[in-house]
């Protein structure tokens, strides 16, 4: 199931400037309105000094006197506060899956998850947002951090360029630190195929509801969805675990397929069930769905892009 | 004693379960061995196996060794690897099994074995009205296949004996392992209507395996080896009258394969014909007929003479029902006399029952009457006038008198006297030929009788009333003034003797009959006493009938057919009443045996006599007669000595093949197999 496909080089590779040109149009949607820390293109919670109105209160001493409606003064000779919505910047974070399990497929389930995110990544830069990029293997985290504007591209494609997966995911480990060490509130994507020995319900609850509006996006290969397909099992096999090592010896069998589909239904039917519960939300990718359907079209009807 | 009870409940015998064994063994082993050999699988990795779980199914091995591990495929194999070696086993349904080791079939061919079934012993119909001997020899083939059959893979040790049975013992085949010629002997068994007594067919039985086992030429009994002990296997309805005498040795076995199932039965027992003295011309018939069965009955009897019916019970005979108590069996018995019939020539009486019934055979019994005859008397005498008048006085067709000077010349010149009967009223001839003769007073010129002078003052001491001619003659008041002395050798029979010697002595020495008495009558008060009368005809009555052939009571199955015919008979031809035809010889004397008669009926005994040109026929009747054959119901149990052996119906014990059922199961588990292969293999 490893991947046959020639390897990413560089920028063009990730995200060619078809889709580039594409993706300059739409923008990064958090469906809750998080602050943010320099002012942005974005509203904020916070109150602050847009043209959008938010809400009156009452004056009280150290406010800033700017902010005072006098119209309503004269009117009822109390001081009240105009409060309007504060228009900030965006922290958009991608979480990388970068254990071995994810070097698989064909087309490559690591070379798609990084297209996405270099495709993430480009919307997040061009709208101005700070966008962070964090890859987590074995329990640890690389970042790359607060990068921000259409020149950082290059950037975001080198880093992604150079992570090469390898040994078991560690992801609560993972997510806790980003769950700990996160700058700023924002949209977060993660990028797994979600096959966790130690299960995926502890290290999506360390980010979930922490101030970020979560977006589990399952990469799966076409060939870990139906193993029947080209290029998947066949036959007596000795299965080798990716990222455990752990062997299992298989015959390939009708009856083995289904029951190996029934547990793959399983565990995406409750990774959905625990994001709808936590207000996550969760998409199923396979790899075969072309980077430009999925940007432009599942993610834009998702309510993620627009 | 292992002649234990066998239950006659459903069991399997394997035909030949070394085979089967051998089979399963050499391939049970492979095939486990096989299982115990690893799949050496590909090396794949994946992204993670937390999806897959282990799949046991090993469908193909190329690398040693791994632990057996239960898989339904290897379940499948065993079970068609084990079909295939039971049916190669050649299981068969409700067998008595196949040990090997010696074997005596007998098979009861007596009357009763004729009885003819309509159902098996499970109850069921057969196919058609089968007689039981046939029944149990189909059984006995059977047997016969189950304990030697087996084709190819047979490698039973089996040795089987044939012998059939009825009131004799005869080997039919002796300890062989062929299968054809023990069917054929079977076979060659026909239906008889003896009695039947085991006996016999046991100790031939042990005869032959005793011989066997004598260990060298001195004759010296070796160990026997209780291998060589053959079981007996006995197919029979179990009415063997000496069962209850007969004890197993030391290691025998029996086993009992009842035959039958009927027992509707009823039959004439005995039959006696006789002309009454009044009127010869006429036959008057009596019969016994018998009710085995424990309810009573009634039948209709008929009369037939030469197959034509003549007379018919007017109303039914009612029989009572048999009483069984315990080792007693009495049954029920009823006595029918037709009313006399006019038949003045011979004839052969048969008397029958007209209801059918399961035995046939024993439902008529015959007798032979001889024609009714006057005789011609001739009387050779001094002239004393008591004996003449009362000779000249008796129904006879022609008598005659002569001097004994006549008597004397006529016989040195040889003329044939032609009279039946030849009276010496005190007359001593010189020589005596072939004839039947009564004496009085002086002694005849016959062998072994001689007369050594003169008693006086005598009377019988002792009289065997018995005897014919002392029918309403007795001799009671009897006495002789003077007799002669003679002495008698033991050809003679002393019919009334005196304490000084005999009186009254008769001879039947071939063609030569004399009955003599030892005084004058003239000597005697017995000329006033009415049995002198009654004495002179019946005497003369029964030399002029003597050896002609009025065996009134016939022969019974088994016994041989031995009758005098006139001397230089020839060209002797038996007709048997089941159709055959055997040619006899006869000795110089006239003397004819032939036999035993095994079936029951009416022997025609054909033959020509010098002188004459027509074919004479003497008639034998052969009946069963035997109310014990006539109990038919068969035994379930037999008792011997103190061992009581169960009968295992054949009807029951009749096998059926077993190893197609088996053999289609094994291959039906093969399909499975491979279905259930190909299911897991094609992805």
């Amino acid at each position: 199931m490893s991947s046959t496909a020639k390897p990413l080089r560089k920028l063009d590779d990730l995200l060619d400037s078809r889709l580039m040109a594409k993706l300059d149009a739409i923008d990064v949607v958090s469906r809750k309105i998080f602050s943010g820390k320099v002012q942005g293109e974005r509203r904020s919670k916070r109150r602050g000094q847009s043209i959008d109105f938010a809400d009156f209160r009452p004056y009280v001493h150290g406010d800033d006197l700017r902010f005072v409606d006098w119209n309503i003064f004269g009117r009822l000779d109390r001081l009240f506060l105009k409060m309007f919505l504060e228009e900030e910047d965006l922290s958009l974070i991608i979480a990388l899956d970068t254990s071995a399990s994810m070097r698989v497929g064909n087309p490559d389930a690591f070379d798609y998850a990084r297209k996405v995110a270099m495709a993430l990544a480009y919307v997040g830069l061009v709208n101005q947002h700070r966008v962070s990029l964090v890859g987590f293997s074995q329990g640890q985290i690389e970042r790359a951090s607060n990068l921000r504007g259409r020149r950082k591209a290059a950037d975001v494609a080198s880093w992604l360029l150079r992570r090469e997966p390898a040994g078991a995911s560690g992801f609560e480990e993972a997510m806790r630190l980003v769950g700990t060490t996160r700058v700023g509130r924002g949209v977060m994507v993660v990028l797994s195929d979600f096959l966790f020995h130690e299960g995926f319900e502890k290290g999506l609850g360390m980010v979930a509801g922490r101030g970020f509006d979560v977006y589990a996006l399952q990469v799966l290969a076409p060939q870990v969805v139906d193993p029947s397909r080209e290029g998947g099992v066949s036959g007596d096999l000795l299965l080798v675990d990716s990222e455990t090592q752990a062997e299992t010896e298989i015959t390939v069998t009708p009856e083995l397929l289904r029951i190996y589909k029934e547990r793959l239904d399983r565990l995406c039917g409750s990774l959905r069930a625990y994001c709808t519960r936590r207000d996550l939300v969760h998409l199923v990718v396979e790899t075969s769905t072309p980077v430009e359907t999925l940007m432009l079209e599942y993610l834009r009807r998702r309510g993620m892009l627009r | 004693m292992s002649a234990a009870p066998l239950p006659a409940v459903l069991a399997v015998t394997w035909v030949t379960p070394v085979a089967g064994a051998i089979l399963g063994a050499a391939v049970l082993a492979p095939l486990l061995a096989l299982w115990f050999l690893k799949l050496r699988r590909k090396r794949r990795v994946v992204s993670s196996t937390l999806l897959w779980t282990r799949s046991l199914a090993d469908l193909r091995a190329n690398a040693p060794f791994q632990r057996i591990r239960f898989n339904l495929l290897l379940l499948l194999q065993i079970l068609a690897v084990l079909a295939i070696a039971f049916a190669v086993a050649q299981p068969e349904a409700e067998g008595l099994g196949s040990a090997g080791g010696r074997h005596v079939l007998m098979i009861d061919r007596s009357a009763s074995m004729g009885a003819v079934e309509t159902v098996d012993g499970n109850g069921k119909a057969l196919d058609k009205p089968t007689a039981r001997l046939e029944l149990a020899k189909e059984a006995a083939k059977d047997r016969v296949r189950e304990l030697l059959g087996g084709g190819w893979f047979s490698i039973s040790a089996s040795d089987v004996m044939v012998v059939a049975f009825g009131a004799r013992a005869e080997i039919k085949a002796p300890f062989t392992d062929s299968v054809a010629t023990l069917e054929a002997a079977i076979d060659s068994i026909r239906p008889t209507d003896e009695a039947t007594r085991i006996a016999e067919a046991i100790e031939l039985a042990r005869a032959f395996t005793d011989s066997q086992n004598r260990g060298d030429t001195r004759g010296e009994r070796v160990e026997v080896d209780t291998s060589s002990i053959p079981t007996i296997e006995l197919y029979s309805d179990g009415r063997v009258s000496d069962i209850g005498a007969l004890s197993l040795r030391n290691g025998e076995k029996i086993i009992y394969h009842r035959v039958g199932e009927a027992a509707n039965n009823a039959a004439v027992v005995a039959i006696s014909a006789e002309r009454p003295p009044e009127s010869p011309d006429k036959i008057q018939v009596f019969a016994s007929v018998a009710n085995p069965m424990p309810e009573p009955r009634s039948v209709t009897l008929q009369l037939a003479v030469d197959g034509t019916v003549r007379a018919i019970t007017p109303k039914p005979v009612e029989i009572a029902a048999a009483k069984d108590e315990g080792a007693i069996f009495v049954p029920g018995r009823a006595q029918v006399t037709f009313r006399p019939i006019e038949q003045p020539s011979n004839a052969s009486i048969e008397v029958s029952i007209v209801e059918d019934d399961a035995l046939r055979a024993d439902d008529a019994a015959l007798a032979v009457v001889a024609p009714a005859k006057r005789l011609s008397v001739l009387l050779v005498g001094s002239g004393g006038f008591i004996v003449k008048t009362l000779v000249e006085g008796l129904p006879v067709e022609r008598f005659s008198t002569m001097t004994v000077e006549e008597f004397d010349a006529a016989v040195a010149e040889g003329k044939a006297l032609n009279f039946d009967v030849v009276v010496f009223d005190n007359a001593k001839a010189k020589k005596l030929p072939a004839g039947r003769y009564l004496a009085f007073g002086a002694a005849p010129p016959v062998e072994g009788l001689t007369a050594f002078g003169e008693h006086q003052g005598v009377y019988p001491r002792s009289v065997r009333e018995e005897h014919p001619v002392f029918r309403s003659a007795t001799l009671d008041e009897l006495f002789v003034s003077k007799m002669t002395a003679v002495q008698a050798d033991r050809s003679f029979q002393v019919l009334a003797e005196s304490p000084e010697g005999p009186m009254i002595v008769a001879l039947d020495r071939a063609e030569l009959h004399v009955l003599y008495v030892a005084f004058d009558p003239l000597d005697s008060n017995w000329p006033f006493q009415r049995s002198f009368v009654n004495f002179t005809a019946n005497a003369v009555g029964h030399l002029g009938r003597a050896g002609d052939a009025i065996a009134t009571v016939g022969l019974r199955p088994g016994e041989p057919v031995a009758l005098r015919l006139p001397t230089g008979s020839r060209d002797i031809e038996i007709a048997v009443p089941d159709g055959t035809r055997a040619k006899v010889a006869a000795d110089a004397e006239g003397n004819i045996a032939w036999g035993p008669a095994t079936v029951a009926g009416l022997y025609r005994i054909e033959f020509l006599v010098p002188g004459l040109d027509a074919r004479q026929t003497r008639l034998v009747a052969v009946n069963i007669a035997d109310a014990a054959e006539s109990r038919i119901a068969p035994l379930a149990e037999l008792s011997l000595g103190n061992t009581n052996v169960q009968g295992i119906s054949v009807a029951a014990s009749r096998r059926g093949a077993l190893w197609p059922w088996v053999l289609a199961l094994g291959l039906l588990v093969v399909v499975v197999e491979w279905w259930y292969y190909q299911r897991q293999v094609r992805v």
